[in-house]
């Protein structure tokens, strides 16, 4: 019997998620897809706009590269649900950092499910099957189920799931984050043999966390640690810190080694997916998603170490159009298959983030 | 720091700290200027022209046959006659009437903050104010000015004999310097502002305002070339006539030069209501985009617009009403819609075609921030009367198809070289 794309989403879900070999991947992933994007032209006449203008019908794709990519803005001015609207259990909305304009991201049951499975088996390839002590270097308001969405908040609720028990390690005060004493010297005096992990936004941890201990000497010593940050090194860069530099100062204050330190990359609207780097530096795609770097002239997928458009791919969602999301992102493929870390499937990195571009010149706007 | 790329004829890079040495060293070399006939001005000019369409080296970057043909003595004759009436109030007192004469003198060193959207620009600043015998001090874009050195630099090499001299183009240079410094920096483009006798400003809103912002002495005069923005009009007459398809030829070739980042690119073209569906009319641009000569179909953009062309081809593709035209790759874009506004400009040979019930439609979107109008209306009445209540409304330009970027004056609605000098008088004195 030919299994069905809901049975081999699943079987996915089950296996360690970097098992794949890349091409095995590609060959379940596309039925699954094709599948999925039936269902998002049945139930949103946006979508279904989509793809007859481009007089393409998901039938006929033969490949992953040809899934037309939504451009990840298009969350922001565009409903892209792609399952009757009684489905969509709620609406995930991420607050934009550069133009004000919220995403929504609908989400059904099945695919909050799917998220949450999909990061248990990432976080499980890194920390292994047992839950831990999840250590946030943020303030515990950042979890507001109220406030919208950010690149902060979806680090801290996405991680939690790994977590036995959470403790915020900064505090708000007259609205600048201090560290958070009292739980430090509680995770000082009782927790320093447990084995715990970590959280925080990067600039967050250079520029406040950081500085913060140092001045106070503070230093962890728990029996095992992982230390995940995410966020743009943009300011780190122009403050001339490097990544190793970063790594080994925070690696110190948690009294582990360099390659505990890992950034991951993430978004809102591919919630469930963060690319963490490996010990070798680079970042790997898991069984249920894909990405794919595209020339951002002619929309080609390039090859390794050309830069590109990041464009992430993923079957985890039956609610919004998730199976090709391109990102204003420049990364780079580093390989496929053959990392030294044993991963499987793609491999890449992060390279910067497209900046608005400075129109200079006098080929401006009509607004008086 | 200033660094300087072209002073007293050199070009060597030289730093700087202040603008005391260069603006003492162009002051002093413009004199040669004021002395010179101004028929020798337009010879060497013009010779130019001549020069840059032979050097294999020089005539193959984008806008020096332009530049060439822009400087073909007729052209200069009819750019100053336009600015100044008559050129001999360039070189003496010229009689109005009995009473006085007139004359046209240099306001001094012109400061000139040139935009880095288009690689011509800094020439055709400069040569105005060569024109107008004026000395230069020139802010240009580093990634410009290796193309403009390359330009003064035949210049340089041109000599001509007039009444039994010889003139040398080698002066006209030395009376212009080459600055780049980092305009964000305060302190020097304070000082920049306050070496001007007269300042030329060309860039966006934000350069605009906060170079407008700077002191500057009191008789300085200031030229502003800021933001606009450019569109095309076709009634139905003339889309249904036998010179549409030569029309939209050119408009896709006035929207491919410079990648349509300049002031005079169009960014919308607006379709009366015709036998021709809108779908129709982009299938014959589509004809016309994929005609283009390679050098002016793929040329380097900026990622952040590559990403802005994506994001609004997939807002068209998402939309009801709306639908697109567009290679595999990302080298030009129509997008079609009926609905009758302006768009906020995408660059990169991103063209919004809409259809429109009626051209007049398009008054009411009219500011003073439009620049040039490509204007296709077949009877020349009926186009007058358009020109004529566009140009009330803040048009400054009414252009035909692919001559939108023609560097005509006025531009802007000045007459900048008639702006970039002082019009002095001589009285006469009363026979008893």
């Amino acid at each position: 019997m030919t299994p069905t794309p809901a049975g081999d989403l699943n079987d996915l879900l089950q296996q360690p998620a970097y098992s794949l070999l890349d091409d095995e991947k590609n060959q379940v992933l596309l039925p699954i897809i094709r599948n999925q994007l039936d269902c998002a032209i049945a139930n949103n006449h946006c979508l279904a706009n989509f793809f007859s203008k481009l007089h393409l019908s998901p039938d006929e794709i033969q490949r992953l590269e040809d899934v037309p990519p939504m451009p990840v803005q298009m969350f922001k001015y565009f409903d892209l649900r792609t399952c009757p609207e009684d489905q969509i259990e709620k609406v995930l909305r991420s607050s934009g950092t550069t133009t004000g304009i919220t995403s929504r991201v609908p989400l059904s049951k099945n695919t909050t499910i799917n998220q949450i499975k999909a990061l248990k088996g990432i976080l499980k390839d890194y920390l292994g099957e047992k839950r831990r002590i999840f250590l946030v270097i943020d303030h515990e308001g950042i979890n507001n189920p109220m406030l919208e969405f950010s690149a902060r908040t979806a680090g801290v609720r996405g991680l939690s799931i790994y977590a036995k028990r959470v403790f915020y390690l900064m505090r708000e005060e007259d609205g600048k984050l201090v560290l958070n004493l009292p739980v430090i010297e509680e995770l000082l005096s009782r927790y320093q043999g447990e084995e715990v992990y970590v959280f925080g936004f990067t600039y967050i941890i250079w520029s406040t966390f950081y500085n913060q201990i140092r001045e106070k000497n503070i230093r962890f010593s728990f029996k095992d640690v992982k230390v995940f940050h995410s966020g743009g090194w943009k300011k780190l860069k122009a403050d001339q810190v490097s990544k190793e530099h970063f790594s080994d100062e925070i690696a110190r204050i948690f009294g582990t080694g360099r390659e505990t330190v890992l950034d991951f990359y993430g978004m809102a609207e591919q919630t469930g997916i963060i690319f963490v780097d490996c010990e070798c530096g680079n970042k790997h795609v898991p069984n249920f998603a894909q990405v794919i770097i595209r020339d951002p002239y002619t929309l080609e997928p390039c090859g390794n170490n050309e830069v590109g458009m990041i464009e992430v791919m993923s079957v985890l969602s039956d609610s919004y159009y998730c199976q090709a999301i391109l990102t204003e992102d420049m990364g780079y493929r580093v390989g496929i298959d053959d990392c030294p870390c044993g991963r499987k499937g793609v491999y890449f990195r992060f390279q910067s983030r497209i900046e608005k571009v400075e129109i200079r010149g006098c080929g401006d706007t009509f607004r008086e | 720091m200033i660094t300087c790329h072209l002073l007293n004829g050199e070009f060597v890079d030289r730093e700087f700290s202040d603008f005391t040495v260069i603006a003492d060293v162009t002051n002093c070399n413009r004199r040669v200027l004021q002395e010179m006939p101004f028929d020798v001005i337009i010879g060497l000019l013009s010779k130019l022209g001549r020069k840059l369409i032979q050097n294999p080296d020089i005539n193959s970057l984008q806008g020096v046959s332009y530049i060439s043909i822009w400087l073909r003595r007729k052209n200069l004759e009819r750019i100053c006659k336009t600015n100044y009436g008559d050129c001999t109030y360039l070189d003496t007192f010229v009689p109005v009437d009995n009473h006085f004469a007139m004359a046209a003198q240099p306001r001094g060193i012109v400061c000139q903050w040139i935009a880095a959207n288009i690689p011509t620009l800094a020439f055709f600043s400069l040569a105005q104010a060569i024109l107008s015998k004026n000395g230069s001090i020139a802010k240009v874009p580093e990634e410009n000015s290796a193309f403009i050195a390359a330009l003064l630099k035949e210049l340089s090499d041109i000599a001509i004999s007039y009444n039994g001299t010889t003139y040398r183009g080698e002066d006209l240079v030395k009376a212009i310097s080459l600055v780049s410094f980092e305009g964000r920096n305060a302190e020097v483009s304070r000082m920049f502002s306050l070496t001007a006798d007269c300042k030329v400003v060309y860039g966006g809103s934000e350069a605009i305002r906060s170079i407008l912002a700077l002191p500057q002495k009191e008789h300085c005069e200031t030229l502003v070339f800021g933001p606009k923005y450019s569109f095309g009009v076709f009634d139905r007459e003339y889309i249904e006539s036998e010179r549409f398809e030569k029309a939209l030829e050119n408009s896709v070739k006035d929207i491919a030069i410079f990648n349509q980042m300049a002031c005079s690119s169009p960014q919308v073209l607006f379709f009366e209501k015709s036998k021709y569906s809108l779908e129709e009319i982009g299938l014959m641009m589509k004809g016309r985009f994929e005609q283009l000569p390679q050098l002016l179909r793929h040329q380097d953009t900026d990622p952040a617009i590559l990403a802005n062309i994506i994001n609004m081809r997939s807002r068209y593709l998402l939309s009801d009403h709306q639908n697109i035209i567009t290679p595999p790759d990302l080298s030009w874009t129509i997008l079609m819609d009926t609905n009758p506004r302006l768009e906020d400009p995408v660059h990169g040979k991103c063209i919004f075609i809409k259809e429109i019930e009626s051209i007049t439609d398009v008054f009411n979107l009219i500011t003073r921030k439009i620049q040039a109008v490509t204007l296709c209306i077949r009877d020349e009445e009926k186009r007058r009367a358009f020109a004529r209540e566009a140009t009330y409304r803040g048009v400054d330009r009414v252009v035909i198809p692919g001559a939108t970027h023609d560097y005509d004056q006025p531009w802007d609605g000045i007459l900048p070289m008639n702006r970039l000098v002082r019009w002095v008088i001589l009285k006469n004195e009363h026979e008893v």
